[in-house]
């Protein structure tokens, strides 16, 4: 499901404020764990590799209209640890571009970081499993599986703001029966409304889950194999051309330079 | 998304807005974001998405960008609607709050650039994240002319037509493996460069004073009063609701009459 797109104000403060403070633990741990190894390094490659989900999420599928996520690919590319910095990154960048909500960027993040661990524990799982040739099989696998998980995430998440969601409303002077204009001026300045609401109590019911989780189960698997078919043409196509990127140290084969370069680097 | 655009408008703008410090930008918008947040009445939210049109409209924003990116999340948001909402009502408040809260990030992004807009989170966040931020937002568009190159060069050999759909997913997907690859090499060579000019793990980005003073207070104040109207209606409620259409019509003729300013004096 990549990012959350619901927007600000729906969901209830408690879950907003536990996402903003899982995801800001989550961020800085995993800074203090990619502190170990060489920084400057892991810098551009984190900023690149953000850039390319964010390209990629601009890109769409001319005629589904579907934005590819990359997720699962950067997720390969990174490692969880890395990955999960550059899920905030990536939310942040769209969230300053109105897609998905600042105040939901802690649960962005939490989302889009689990979809690159499992990605990218998924796809190693499988490419062991299968073997070097059938990359194609392991990532699309990877990615229908993670994808159909971090979906029910977001169903559970729904579920959870249930009836704590911001639903409540208040309509002014609309009824909402009638969807009629009430004049508040019509009784006179002084007596009228500005001591007696018309709608005192604001309506408050809860978010309809079944019908949420209802579509999104449908539409969500369309996704889920775009998703899976680029994700797999992809790392099949950087598994041929640079094995070493998708494989890191699993199924790696020793590389071995020509012919009289021995020792040299 | 045009990063391009969002780009050239927010370096080369120079309106009032543009000049203001990028920390009371940031306030600002906090302040907004609350306000939409907060409330639960439609016309009071409906009057905060019509000030900041009027706010884009009368500092020349390029409002063909804006209003665009402002309705991307209203479309989601109408998904979300149509599959949560309880009542017609309440879905009509997630879309106008949705659309609100974007168009309060857009604004911001059109009218500052985006290492001054990272430069506070910098100083709060861990030196590998906001390294990372300004390595992004410089990556993105790099390889976003770089994907183009590769779209236009697939379109050019028929790879991108409407009615193959699995043709122009296999050719997306040929063009973002080459984008990863290209990645790659780009990423070893901004290390290189980095290192040559001594990059030791935190880069810095200077903030710009605002330009005048006193606009900057009068924007964080205007911020405030819409903030503050938003908590009197939350906690009035009852007595104030009758009265909150108000709050949208009168947004609603400071709107028209931005774009009437704008139209003559053109």
């Amino acid at each position: 499901m990549s990012h959350i797109h619901i927007p600000d104000g729906v969901l209830p403060l408690w879950l907003v404020a536990a996402g903003w403070l899982a995801a800001l633990a989550l961020v800085w741990l995993a800074s203090a764990r990619a502190k170990r190894a060489d920084v400057r390094r892991k810098v551009p490659l984190l900023g690149v590799v953000a850039a390319l989900v964010l390209v990629a999420m601009s890109t769409e599928i001319v005629p589904v209209a579907y934005h590819v996520n990359l997720t699962v690919v950067a997720g390969v590319l990174l490692g969880p640890w890395l990955g999960a910095i550059a899920a905030f990154i990536v939310v942040i960048m769209l969230a300053l571009l109105g897609h998905g909500g600042v105040t939901v960027i802690g649960l962005n993040t939490l989302m889009i970081a689990t979809e690159m661990a499992l990605g990218w524990g998924l796809f190693r799982l499988l490419a062991r499993a299968l073997g070097r040739r059938h990359v194609g099989w392991a990532a699309a696998l990877a990615t229908i599986v993670t994808l159909a998980i971090t979906t029910t995430m977001l169903v559970g998440l729904v579920a959870l703001a249930g009836g704590g969601a911001a639903t409540g409303r208040e309509t002014g002077a609309l009824d909402p029966r009638s969807l009629t204009f009430a004049n508040p001026l019509s009784g006179g300045v002084v007596s009228v409304n500005t001591l007696r609401g018309a709608e005192a109590t604001p309506a408050t019911a809860p978010l309809s889950v079944a019908r949420f989780a209802a579509v999104v189960y449908t539409l969500g698997p369309i996704g889920w194999l775009i998703e899976a078919l680029i994700t797999a043409a992809v790392l099949a196509y950087v598994a041929r051309v640079r094995p070493g990127l998708v494989f890191g140290t699993v199924l790696m084969e020793p590389v071995r330079g020509p012919l009289g370069d021995q020792g040299v680097r | 998304m045009d990063v391009r655009a969002i780009d050239l408008s927010a370096t080369t703008g120079t309106s009032r807005l543009h000049g203001a410090s990028p920390v009371t930008k940031l306030v600002a918008f906090g302040l907004m974001l609350a306000a939409v947040v907060v409330q639960q009445n439609l016309f009071v939210v409906l009057a905060c998405l019509l000030a900041l049109a009027s706010l884009a409209v009368g500092m020349r924003l390029p409002l063909r960008h804006v209003l665009g990116l402002a309705a991307y999340p209203g479309l989601f948001a109408v998904v979300f609607a149509l599959a949560a909402a309880p009542d017609l009502l309440t879905g009509a408040l997630f879309v106008v709050r949705a659309m609100a809260a974007a168009l309060a990030a857009i604004v911001l992004v059109f009218v500052t650039p985006y290492p001054q807009v990272f430069a506070p989170l910098q100083r709060v966040l861990p030196e590998i994240v906001g390294d990372a931020l300004l390595m992004t937002y410089r990556s993105l568009f790099l390889l976003a002319e770089k994907f183009e190159r590769l779209r236009i060069a697939i379109r050019l050999r028929s790879g991108l037509t409407r009615g193959h759909p699995v043709r122009a997913a296999s050719a997306t997907a040929g063009a973002l493996g080459s984008l990863v690859l290209y990645a790659f090499d780009l990423s070893q060579r901004e290390y290189d460069v980095m290192r040559l000019r001594g990059y030791e793990g935190h880069l810095r980005v200077t903030l710009p004073r605002a330009a005048d003073p006193r606009f900057d207070a009068a924007l964080l104040a205007s911020a405030g009063v819409v903030l503050g109207t938003a908590v009197v209606f939350r906690a009035a409620g009852a007595v104030l609701t009758p009265w909150s259409w108000l709050l949208a019509a009168a947004a609603l003729l400071a709107l028209l009459a931005t774009i009437a300013g704008r139209l003559i004096s053109r």
